[in-house]
């Protein structure tokens, strides 16, 4: 018994082992943490049997025994996922994970992109070091509820 | 007409070998081909507006929009990268090209330059300090009136240049995608003319750019990377060389382990 690799909490046999061995993943999460688990244990199949036809393209597979060859995995951190459950069709996984390679420690911010096909999550593609959307600041109008929730106007509540 | 050999230029190779130093500019091709002799790097070198290259520079190379909205237009050359005072590893003793057979593109269209537009060649056929150049009234009119007189290898050199530059356009965007230092670079290399221009590995051009025999050309590869790395080594000077040659042989020194 031991905890996952991909650093769930849970117990590999109960988070990421199945999927590496062919279960489908339920959600577009557990489909990004089974990738990252196969990164850690070389399982370069898996990779690519869960990607799209054009993720499937641009893998580099030589370069992917590479990089499992020579890196060591310090640790993965989820940090925000839209969509992707049960019930969707596409989801977004937005996680930094640490590793290193010859001598040196990196961080990659990533936001991966999944859909279902024929009910199956796939992989899609990454962007790298996304751009963070800009903050909005939305402007409380007068005659508006008051955002303190007590349901009066904002300019007869915390506006006056 | 007053000054005819100002408007017609003359020049003749002597082989005197004085242009077979430093940096030797490579099609992708060529670079591939001559893996085991050459230490490779992609040489970036951003061409501003002003410059009267710019508007060749876009199809050779490519334009990237800067965080700025200003845009640059970026050569990316795959180059025999030495420091400028070491000879070309083709030139043998003798001072003759080794391979004059399968001489790359650029050596061949020598003096001519085809980053420069055709009416602006003319101060290639100066020969610099040192240089043994052929320009007495021996030596046959090469320039009339702006224009090339044989211009079989200047206009092959361009068309190689061009039929590659898709290959190289997909690397630059990938690499600008991937890794935010890469667009560091190319805006201190564009704010900083004297600098001009920067380097990435070919593994870089391996993993993203091309999926082709990378075990093959890092086996011919890495030692001509850890040959130059030792003869850089201990020469403060070119600790900017040695230091990419370390890095470039270990990128590649997983492909070159493989069987």
């Amino acid at each position: 018994m031991s905890d996952c690799v991909c650093g769930s909490g849970r117990e590999f046999d109960a988070c990421c082992g199945p999927i590496l061995a062919g279960q489908p993943a339920p959600t577009a999460e557990a489909l990004m943490r089974s990738r990252y688990a196969a990164y850690v244990v070389g399982n370069l199949d898996h990779l690519e049997r869960t990607a799209t036809p054009e993720a499937r393209q641009a893998f580099n597979r030589l370069d992917a025994e590479r990089v499992v060859d020579e890196t060591t995995w310090l640790g993965l951190e989820v940090r925000r996922v839209v969509g992707g459950t049960v019930e969707d069709q596409t989801g977004q996984v937005e996680f930094v994970f640490r590793t290193r390679q010859q001598g040196k420690t990196l961080a990659q911010h990533e936001l991966s992109e999944f859909r279902r096909d024929g009910g199956i999550w796939l992989y899609q593609g990454s962007e790298i070091n996304p751009k963070v959307p800009p903050a909005r600041v939305s402007k409380v109008g007068r005659n508006d509820l008051c955002a303190c929730g007590s349901g009066k106007k904002y300019k007869k509540c915390c506006g006056a | 007409m007053a000054n005819k050999s100002a408007t017609e230029p003359r020049f003749a190779c002597t082989a005197c070998g004085k242009c077979c130093f430093g940096w030797l500019p490579l099609t992708l091709e060529e670079a591939f081909a001559q893996a085991g002799r050459f230490p490779l790097a992609m040489v970036w070198t951003p061409v501003p507006r002003s410059s009267r290259a710019f508007d060749l520079t876009a199809p050779f190379g490519t334009t990237i929009h800067l965080p700025n909205r200003q845009q640059v237009a970026v050569l990316i050359a795959p180059t025999a990268y030495l420091p400028p005072s070491f000879p070309c590893p083709a030139l043998s003793e003798e001072g003759l090209c080794a391979i004059q057979a399968d001489k790359p593109l650029r050596c061949r269209t020598m003096p001519f330059y085809p980053y420069r537009r055709e009416e602006d060649q003319a101060d290639m056929l100066v020969p610099r300090k040192g240089w043994a150049c052929d320009v007495s009234e021996q030596a046959p009119v090469v320039y009339r009136q702006r224009r090339i007189v044989d211009r079989a290898d200047f206009d092959g050199e361009r068309a190689a240049l061009l039929a590659q530059a898709p290959v190289l356009r997909a690397y630059a965007e990938t690499l600008l995608k991937l890794y935010p230092a890469v667009m560091a670079q190319v805006l201190a290399a564009t704010r900083s003319p004297a600098k001009g221009a920067f380097v990435t590995g070919f593994a870089s051009f391996l993993r993203h750019g091309r999926q082709d025999d990378a075990i093959g050309f890092a086996k011919q590869q890495h030692p001509v990377l850890i040959d130059f790395e030792a003869r850089t080594t201990g020469t403060p000077k070119w600790a900017e060389y040695g230091a990419f040659y370390r890095q470039s042989a270990a990128d590649l020194a997983w492909f070159a382990r493989q069987v």
